[in-house]
């Protein structure tokens, strides 16, 4: 793996009493896919909204690595939702107008460039994910940031967006993303980190954690969090 | 590379186009045109001239262009905040102050239109129905004028565009549709009630004397507006009347409504 594209030092978030996030340290390489696994409500999403600056850290930094992109980073949300009325293109256009980028480019590398006077109503859940992740390589930041980016679609699609995530990767990004399709982060993640109650469980490549529990990562992902303590103690201090 | 302006003009044109495909704007344009036309002629004032046509529609144009502004503008930055879509935009070069502008001023085309088409059309059929000393541009005070009737749409757009950042303002507080709408009714209610509930307030606390009567209708977007219709249009042409609010005063109230309402805008949008 190559430099930091990111990286994040004791970042803490509470939301009243309840800790969100309690210093959690990671490194995000470029040229790789970074996952970010965990039970529901462990603060995947804080973290990426933290990240990203949505969401003020109440402790600790957050890095990112110098770059000329005039986009830092670029950003999926869980449920990308786009102004309705509005065309592919025409969505398209207004993200890359903000940047100065080309709309066509970014449609076709995400291959919506065949549907680009079709309403963004009349997407599929899995159109309208490519059409935000379109989005979020506007301005061609070198970190991405991908919330839930296959959450509710049939496998076909999930598949078809790992494989587009993969590519990304390839061409030299940093990609973050948040997600339950365990067989999916396993076969696309270089590095996956598990969350657990705000705090970092567990850090490795598939491959270093399925080692420690000798299953897939389905497994892997309960073992970790029945007996977190024990995986942490054997080197996967999350930072 | 892009610039302010280039991204100003990006949201700009995307709330322009967004206008133009909602029937909202023409359904607007059309009880505007309906009323406004209605209103003159059931009081016979195109007849009469301009300034008997703006005698006619003062009342109802006061209470017509809060509302079309608030049509126009409750929903503007509260659809996108639901959308998810201020997180998103967080990630662009686009200030909190350049996107509020430009869905201003986006919004802003499309009021206009919604104001100014139907009052124009109705300027020309004042000119075409009423006698001939209308046409006379107004030098002295006691002529009616075309020139009256213009200022009377000026004033009219003005007021327009100052309810239109105040409903902004109020959408930029709400993070829903439900929510837009209850800010968007207390907001109008404000707009179109609070300059009378204020001065009866005032008058009955004794917090103002009769003197000082014009100077707290000019504080509120309406009695300044109102005010400045008395003052710039209907009393030119009646010889010997002024000083129904203080100029100044309300010119100052209305851009401080105006500023200080896409202040708030931008704080809200900001802090999200």
């Amino acid at each position: 793996m190559s430099d930091a594209a990111l990286s994040a030092t004791d970042v803490s978030r509470t939301y009243g009493d309840v800790t969100a996030l309690d210093s959690v340290s990671l490194t995000v390489p470029a040229d790789s896919v970074t996952a970010l696994i965990g039970p529901n409500g462990s603060g995947k999403t804080t973290l990426l909204e933290v990240l990203l600056g949505i969401e003020p850290a109440e402790g600790g930094t957050v890095d990112y690595a110098d770059s000329d992109a005039l986009r830092q980073v670029g950003y999926l949300p869980q449920r990308p939702t786009f102004r309705p009325g509005d065309t592919v293109r025409e969505t398209a256009a207004f993200y890359a107008d903000l940047v100065g980028d080309d709309p066509n480019r970014l449609l076709a590398r995400v291959g919506l460039d065949e549907v680009p006077d079709r309403s963004v109503e009349g997407l599929s859940g899995g159109m309208t994910r490519l059409l935000g992740i379109a989005q979020a390589l506007a301005g061609d930041p070198p970190v991405l940031a991908l919330d839930e980016p296959a959450s509710g679609l049939d496998p076909a699609m999930s598949e078809r967006i790992f494989d587009v995530i993969d590519s990304l990767a390839a061409e030299g990004r940093a990609v973050l993303l948040s997600s339950h399709a365990l067989a999916l982060v396993e076969r696309t993640a270089d590095q996956v980190v598990v969350i657990e109650g705000g705090s970092v469980a567990a850090t490795g490549s598939p491959a270093e954690l399925r080692e420690r529990t000798g299953g897939p990562l389905h497994e892997t992902f309960t073992d970790l969090l029945a007996d977190p303590a024990a995986v942490v103690a054997g080197g996967g201090d999350g930072s | 590379m892009t610039s302010t302006f280039d991204r100003f003009w990006t949201v700009f044109a995307r709330e322009v186009r967004g206008m133009v495909r909602t029937r909202v704007v023409f359904v607007l344009l059309a009880a505007v045109a309906v009323i406004t036309f209605g209103v003159a002629r059931a009081g016979g004032g195109p007849v009469g001239g301009y300034v008997p046509t703006v005698v006619d529609l003062l009342l109802v144009v006061g209470l017509l262009v809060p509302a079309a502004a608030f049509a126009v503008g409750y929903r503007a930055i509260a659809d996108a905040t639901a959308r998810g879509e201020p997180a998103v935009l967080e990630t662009y070069p686009l200030s909190p102050s350049t996107y509020v502008a430009g869905v201003y001023a986006g919004r802003a085309v499309a009021l206009l239109a919604v104001l100014v088409v139907p009052l124009a059309a109705l300027g020309v059929h004042v000119a075409t129905t009423a006698g001939p000393e209308t046409t006379v541009l107004a030098s002295h005070s006691g002529v009616d004028s075309p020139l009256l009737y213009v200022r009377f749409v000026a004033l009219t757009a003005l007021l327009g565009l100052v309810t239109l950042a105040v409903a902004l303002a109020l959408s930029a507080a709400a993070n829903s549709r439900r929510r837009a709408i209850l800010l968007g009714l207390v907001g109008l209610l404000f707009v179109v009630g609070g300059t009378d509930v204020s001065v009866l307030a005032a008058l009955d606390g004794g917090l103002v004397g009769e003197s000082g009567l014009g100077t707290v209708l000019a504080l509120f977007p309406s009695g300044a507006y109102r005010g400045l219709v008395f003052e710039h249009v209907l009393y030119v042409a009646f010889e010997g009347r002024s000083g129904f609010v203080p100029t100044s005063v309300a010119l100052v109230s209305l851009l401080f409504w105006w500023a200080g309402s896409l202040s708030v805008a931008t704080l809200w949008v900001g802090f999200r």
